[in-house]
């Protein structure tokens, strides 16, 4: 296991190499530069690119970039003078981050909670209610999710502040917002699994163990039904932690979305980078947390990594 | 006394709109501390009758039941609530057991229900559990997960799962189908014992006469629903009055389909010490273990039956893949005709691949669920690049091959699912041959029929071969259906070739001590017979060896040697021995003498 772990690490490193090298050079394909201003002379913009050494071959510029990003340095942003990279990310990080939690916690408990309802609900009404409600939370995109419920809730029905991040109240809409989707989709595979998993032939020798159904859903079936979604929600915490650009638009909030586009439409370099090297890190160790979490759970996983080591 | 009455016992399905009868008036009852065995085929409905009983029928079923008397009780059947006191054996002990849970966990949660207690004291019971189902070192196998464990083992752990409601009556539901013939014989030996201990009823359900005739004091017969047959097993084994009961008992004995002689032949396919191992998966940490096949050698001829027989996870399988070409030997040589195959490009054996053909176990998976038994036959047709044919030719042609394998013309536009598991089987046969292939190579071909149905593929791949001189590879666990059909046989143990030669002489004289204890385990369908036997004592499957013999460990004619090395072939006419009883040193007696079984 540990050797497979750090296979798996090895090779992330890697691919973070190569994501920061493809992504350096192209920020300096871009056409202009980060101090083109309309108010400022084409003079003052060569000068600064010059102080920014900016003026240099990009295989030299890269250079330089690689020996302070090993050194630990990810240098300080052209647009927001004087500010490093590493405090704009610190500041923009736990903000995404606890909104990005929250959202995955809620589409995997309140997923899960549909799914089993949807699975073993006896009412017809109630079947049909909940397949049509995650075919449509699958179907609305999250900014559109996002402006009906600022619409409703914020605006006409004013139950929640509808701008920036303060309180518990002000997470509620966003959050909110950012689980239909992923909770459509839980509740949609935890349905399937879970109607699947029950016609399995454990479940029958659960029954004459003498166990109760809601023993049998709980501790049998609901273990097997969520490896499947585990593989699905381990690239979705990725999604949601590194940012939803268009939800933090909305609801005005200071996260790393946001930050992104603005750096990409500043054609601020150093933030790119930074803010690209922190969310293919994220992405990586998310994916592999979960890979790891799907071996504890289940142990034919386990073994299957065990056999890669041993190579054939 | 009775422990269980029942009186017309029925069960209906809703399928479609239709109402299917599974399950019609059936009677019988089960006194205490017997063991009663039901007997039929498979979909006759012993299953869903058992589960009715247990209360484990699933909502779409409607049962109904005139008299049911359990522990004295009356009335208490419910088809949808589990009796306590009553507990079931399954067949399937893979599928039966949660894969994600560690055994002591699951047997645990059935002792908390029961018998309750602390957490040491509901351990002590799982231990306790464990070591009466016959597995060694309980503590250590708790916290096993049910992958870990061998077929044999996981049965046993669905057994202390039965046992740990301390039950009256426990229900056999198919409880050795999966096993291996030595695994089924302790198996059967663990079933006795326990009835013994614990003073339980057994009620029996097998389509194996020979596990019936070893265990059971009553019998019934079941066709279609309904019991047509019952009596003590000395009446329904030697003196049945129904024809369908003789027909079965027939079928269950050994009835030879005649094979011809075809010594003079030309050697078709040859092996050489082929060699090809993996790692094995479950052993991290130790010292890489390797498992597959190792030194194997025979030949088949032309218009030959060569018969493979060893128990599951022997490396039969992948001989059959490296005799059609999907893998590569890692050493030894092997010759199809004279030339050599096992050394060739990927597009050169395409050549010789297309004259070997498979026919599976499993004839749902094998078969396109999508495609209807003329596609897939005009299918094989087609990809045939040498002989391109219209779609008219193909068609003739597979209806021609249709009628051959004892199917009619309207079968051509049929699914899969609209076919019974023996005609899908002819299906797939039908798909093999359609090629015109020189060998056919049969894994496990008909181990997942009836007895009955069995005996008509036999007898049709016989027919086949008659007519068309075709060699036929047979594989298969199961040394009653080899020896109906092979004229040799080899024996696999371990990934080795054990014994090797005719059919009638390994069957009839063993050699091999493996190959005796393969013959002693299979109970006979005679009750008097069977009850005698002395199958080996429960022996946990031990690891192979480093080095040294391959049996090693289960062996009962050991020696120094055998520790050492591995015993290589000795030839004595057309037989082939590994085993070191028969080289020259350890031989008794006169050595001029041909030399006699050792054993």
């Amino acid at each position: 296991m540990a050797v497979y772990t750090m296979k798996r690490i090895t090779v992330g490193m890697i691919s973070l190499f190569v994501l920061v090298t493809v992504t350096f050079f192209l920020t300096r394909m871009m056409p202009g530069s980060p101090f083109e201003d309309g108010n400022v002379s084409a003079s003052v913009t060569e000068a600064m690119e010059e102080e920014y050494g900016l003026r240099d071959s990009p295989v030299k510029q890269y250079r330089t970039y690689m020996t302070n990003l090993l050194k630990g340095r990810l240098g300080v942003s052209y647009k927001q003078q004087g500010v490093t990279v590493e405090s704009i990310i610190g500041n923009a990080a736990p903000v995404t981050a606890s909104l990005g939690a929250a959202a995955v916690i809620t589409a995997a408990v309140a997923g899960t909670g549909l799914g089993v309802w949807r699975a073993v609900s006896k009412k017809k009404t109630v079947r049909i209610l909940l397949s049509g409600g995650t075919l449509l939370g699958a179907g609305i995109p999250n900014f559109v999710a996002a402006l009906l419920l600022l619409l409703v809730f914020g605006v006409t029905l004013k139950w929640f502040p509808v701008t920036g991040l303060f309180t518990p109240a002000h997470y509620v809409l966003p959050v909110l917002s950012l689980s239909f989707y992923p909770t459509a989709v839980v509740a949609e595979m935890i349905y399937n699994t879970f109607a699947e998993e029950m016609k399995k032939e454990y479940v029958v020798l659960a029954r004459a163990k003498g166990m109760g159904f809601w023993q049998i859903a709980v501790f049998h079936v609901l273990k097997n039904a969520w490896i499947p979604v585990l593989n699905y929600l381990g690239p979705l915490s990725a999604f949601l932690l590194t940012g939803s650009f268009a939800v933090e638009s909305i609801f005005n909030i200071p996260g790393l979305g946001r930050e992104f586009v603005s750096s990409v439409m500043n054609r601020d370099y150093t933030l790119i980078m930074g803010l690209t090297i922190f969310m293919g890190s994220v992405v990586i160790g998310v994916n592999l947390f979960t890979d790891l979490l799907c071996a504890w759970l289940d142990p034919r996983v386990r073994n299957s990594y065990l056999e890669k080591r041993w190579g054939d | 006394m009775s422990l269980l009455e029942v009186g017309n016992l029925n069960v209906q399905f809703h399928k479609d709109g239709k109402k299917i009868r599974a399950v019609k008036d059936l009677s019988f009852h089960v006194g205490e501390g017997e063991i009663v065995g039901v007997i039929g085929e498979s979909g006759c409905g012993k299953s869903t009758a058992m589960r009715a009983l247990m209360g484990l029928l699933g909502k779409e079923a409607d049962a109904s039941c005139g008299r049911f008397c359990f522990l004295g009780e009356e009335g208490t059947f419910s088809p949808n609530k589990v009796q306590k006191k009553m507990a079931m054996i399954f067949q399937d002990p893979f599928s039966y057991l949660n894969p994600t849970v560690k055994i002591g966990k699951q047997i645990e949660q059935a002792v908390r229900i029961h018998s309750g207690g602390n957490k040491k004291e509901r351990k002590q019971r799982v231990c306790d559990l464990l070591e009466m189902a016959g597995i060694r070192m309980p503590k250590q196998r708790m916290s096993q997960y049910p992958h870990e464990l061998s077929g044999g083992m996981r049965q046993r752990v669905v057994t202390a799962i039965a046992l740990a409601c301390n039950p009256k009556l426990i229900i056999a539901d198919e409880p050795t189908t999966a096993l291996d013939v030595i695994v089924q014989g302790q198996m059967i030996l663990l079933l006795k014992r326990i009835a013994k201990e614990t003073k339980a009823a057994v009620l029996l359900v097998s389509h194996d006469f020979g596990v019936i005739a070893s265990m059971c004091e009553r019998v019934y017969v079941m066709k279609e629903g309904t019991f047509i047959e019952q009596g003590t097993a000395e009446e329904i084994f030697y003196a049945p009055q129904k024809t369908y009961t003789k027909d079965l008992l027939k079928n269950a004995r050994r009835t030879r389909i005649k094979a011809d002689a075809t010594e003079t032949e030309e050697v078709l396919l040859k092996l050489s010490n082929v060699t090809k191992l993996y790692s094995n998966r479950f052993t991290q940490g130790k010292a890489a273990q390797k498992e597959g096949v190792q030194n194997i050698s025979f030949a088949i001829r032309e218009g030959e039956t060569f018969g493979l027989i060893g128990e599951s996870g022997c490396g039969k399988s992948t001989l059959a893949e490296i005799v059609t070409g999907q893998k590569r030997p890692d050493a030894g040589e092997m010759y199809y005709r004279s030339f050599r195959t096992d050394l060739l490009k990927k597009s050169a054996r395409k050549k010789y691949l297309e004259k070997i053909q498979m026919v599976f176990q499993d004839t749902c998976e094998s078969l396109n669920p999508k495609m209807t038994a003329g596609k897939a036959l005009m299918e094989a047709l087609r990809a045939d690049k040498r002989q391109i044919l219209t779609a008219e030719e193909r068609k003739e042609r597979a209806v021609q091959i249709l009628k051959d394998v004892g199917l009619t013309e309207e079968d051509m536009w049929k699914y899969p699912k609209e076919f019974s598991g023996g005609q899908r089987q002819r299906v797939c046969i039908a798909r093999a041959l359609i090629r015109n292939p020189e060998l056919l190579v049969c894994d496990e071909a008909v181990s997942a029929l009836d007895v009955s149905i069995q005996t008509q593929i036999l007898r049709l791949l016989k027919e086949i071969q008659r007519r068309t001189r075709i060699a036929c590879l047979f594989i298969s666990h199961d040394l009653e259906v080899v020896g109906k059909i092979s004229q040799n046989v080899g024996v696999m143990y371990l990934g080795s070739l054990v014994e090797c030669g005719n059919t009638q002489e390994i069957c009839t004289d063993p050699w091999h001590p493996y190959t005796k204890q393969l013959l002693e385990c299979k109970p006979d369908p005679d009750p008097k017979k069977a009850r005698r036997k002395k199958y080996a004592p429960l022996r946990e499957r031990q690891e192979k060896p480093n080095k040294g013999c391959p049996y090693l460990g289960q062996c009962g004619y050991r020696m120094e040697c055998c520790e050492k090395a591995a015993p290589p072939r000795y030839q004595f006419g057309s037989r082939k021995v590994a085993c070191f009883l028969y080289s020259k040193e350890h031989r008794k007696g006169n050595t001029d003498m041909p030399m006699t079984s050792q054993i």
